[in-house]
């Protein structure tokens, strides 16, 4: 019911504002979320405001991701080139429609499901590929092409273009581009840097530049940054995800049903120790974690069982121990 | 139209795309019918229209354009039932009132580029401590903590900032900007069915 005449509108916007800003920037302690659901079964119309507030300040997202370019430029020769930003929105927007993306979803701002993993194709001719659960922003602007990886990993072949160098930034780690191809994950509040050919300049906060060439990896962790050499094979075997496989090469078995689980709505489980410590070979398809544990149960002799909570793979009963 | 399980998210951008644009066109007929009535303010009519919406079940609502005016002319009919206001003049509008035609055509939305020029202007106007914040927020995507580290200020000044251009930009939204969204002739042909 709406109590009019009742408090200053002013004021219930000055609060609402405020608590759309929190809530957007981090979860509510158990306090502030009292004091919020205190302050909303207040008024029907604090329900209103709060609604009002979120929805704007969300959507201010959706309008920044519009508009590459954070500064307004003179207005002179601004025209031509804005046009190249529009073009790249549009052509995000058919990579989107062609990938059959949901339509509330930004321009701008791409995101995955967890089984999915998804190419898109850039203007200037750079790749995108995006592995299950991720979400990233492309911003390209005149003097840079500016990638922000939110959640998850991205694999980027970038086209070479000295002129716009290819950013992306993860969680305060920059990686810089000129033409290559490299992986940027941030996951579990680490970020990962995999580069597959060329060379990326990787800048964290208060650190020094750091180059990392082809077959090098590079873990900004919270213990520190640390950076690790790998085979060419281990880094393709890493990266198999942007053909939509998951490759196993004498990783433990419980390592690789955590990575399988990682795109299945399905979880797999190993209950025997001394299976999840086996050693495993195998190509999957990302997203079907029933293949994988078919599969697994075959190479060991084991069985699957279907639970409540997903599928269990345990050693035969009768089995004579491996 | 409408996904069925829509989150929270999901349901504040339909919120951003489905009802906010057509907030200043609402908040302009009402305050038409509310001139003279001091009890009823506008914003609060306004607010108790969204919390209407937000607990509707808004995935049946084909036109959210029209379910806001119908919802903010139930509000203003309970209150005037409620505070005995003899307007037979306001009634009988009230009660006549064919919103769904006219006023449902009158609306153009803004396309993007003209939505990026608008969000540009409003930065423009925000203070400067506020703006600085806000870009830092929106379109460098900055956490209040790397903000409050750029910008040498404490993280909670910088909530402050932040909700302070939330709140200016929330208060320029609710007027349409000039020459954009309505056709002046389908709201004065609306205007006199309504007190016809």
């Amino acid at each position: 019911m709406v109590r009019i005449g009742s408090g200053n509108g002013d004021e219930v916007e000055g609060q609402a504002a405020a608590w759309a800003v929190r809530s957007a920037e981090r979860e509510l302690t158990g306090e502030e979320q009292r004091q919020l659901d205190a302050w909303l079964a207040q008024s029907h119309r604090h329900l209103g405001a709060f609604v009002r507030a979120q929805a704007l300040w969300l959507d201010v997202d959706r309008v920044a991701a519009l508009d590459a370019a954070p500064r307004p430029e003179p207005v002179a020769d601004e025209a031509p080139r804005r046009w190249s930003r529009y073009a790249m929105a549009a052509s995000l927007a058919v990579a989107l429609i062609g990938g059959g993306l949901a339509y509330d979803r930004l321009p701008g701002r791409v995101a995955t499901e967890r089984a999915e993993v998804r190419e898109i194709a850039l203007e200037d001719g750079s790749r995108l590929f995006l592995n299950g659960g991720a979400t990233v922003q492309v911003r390209y602007g005149e003097d840079q092409r500016r990638i922000v990886v939110r959640d998850g990993e991205a694999l980027f072949d970038v086209a070479h273009d000295s002129a716009r160098p290819f950013v992306v930034t993860a969680q305060g780690v920059t990686v810089t581009a000129i033409g290559t191809r490299f992986a940027v994950e941030r996951r579990h509040g680490e970020v990962e840097v995999t580069v597959e050919e060329g060379v990326v300049a990787v800048d964290e906060a208060g650190g020094e530049r750091r180059l990392i060439r082809a077959n090098e990896q590079f873990v900004m962790a919270s213990t520190g940054a640390r950076r690790a050499t790998l085979e060419a094979s281990e880094v393709g075997r890493r990266l198999a995800w942007q053909r939509g496989l998951l490759v196993f090469d004498g990783q433990s078995l419980g390592r690789a049903a955590a990575e399988v689980n990682r795109y299945s709505d399905v979880a797999v489980t190993i209950d025997d120790p001394t299976l999840a410590r086996a050693e495993f070979v195998g190509v999957f398809r990302i997203g079907d974690g029933e293949a994988f544990a078919r599969g697994a149960a075959q190479a060991f002799n084991g069985q699957v069982v279907v639970r409540e909570d997903g599928l269990h793979l345990m050693r035969r009963s009768n089995s004579p121990s491996h | 139209m409408m996904p069925c399980d829509m989150d929270h998210g999901s349901r504040l951008r339909w919120f951003a795309r489905e009802v906010i644009p057509h907030e200043p066109d609402v908040r302009r007929w009402l305050s038409v019918r509310l001139r003279g009535l001091e009890s009823c303010d506008l914003d609060e009519v306004v607010q108790e229209a969204y919390a209407r919406l937000w607990t509707a079940d808004i995935d049946k609502i084909l036109n959210a354009r029209a379910y806001l005016f119908v919802t903010a002319r139930h509000i203003i009919g309970e209150h005037l039932r409620r505070s005995r206001i003899v307007s037979i003049e306001l009634m009988a509008d009230l009660e006549v009132l064919n919103i769904v035609d006219d006023e449902v055509n009158a609306h153009r939305r803004l396309s993007g580029q003209e939505e990026i020029a608008r969000l540009h202007r409003l930065i423009e106007e925000l203070p400067p401590k506020c703006r600085q914040a806000f870009k830092l927020k929106k379109f460098e995507e900055l956490s209040q903590r790397e903000i409050s580290a750029r910008m040498g200020v404490a993280e909670s000044t910088v909530e402050k900032h932040l909700a302070k251009a939330l709140r200016l930009i929330s208060q320029k939204m609710k007027s349409a900007e000039q020459g954009s969204e309505v056709l002046k002739v389908g709201t004065d042909r609306f205007w006199k069915r309504g007190r016809g």
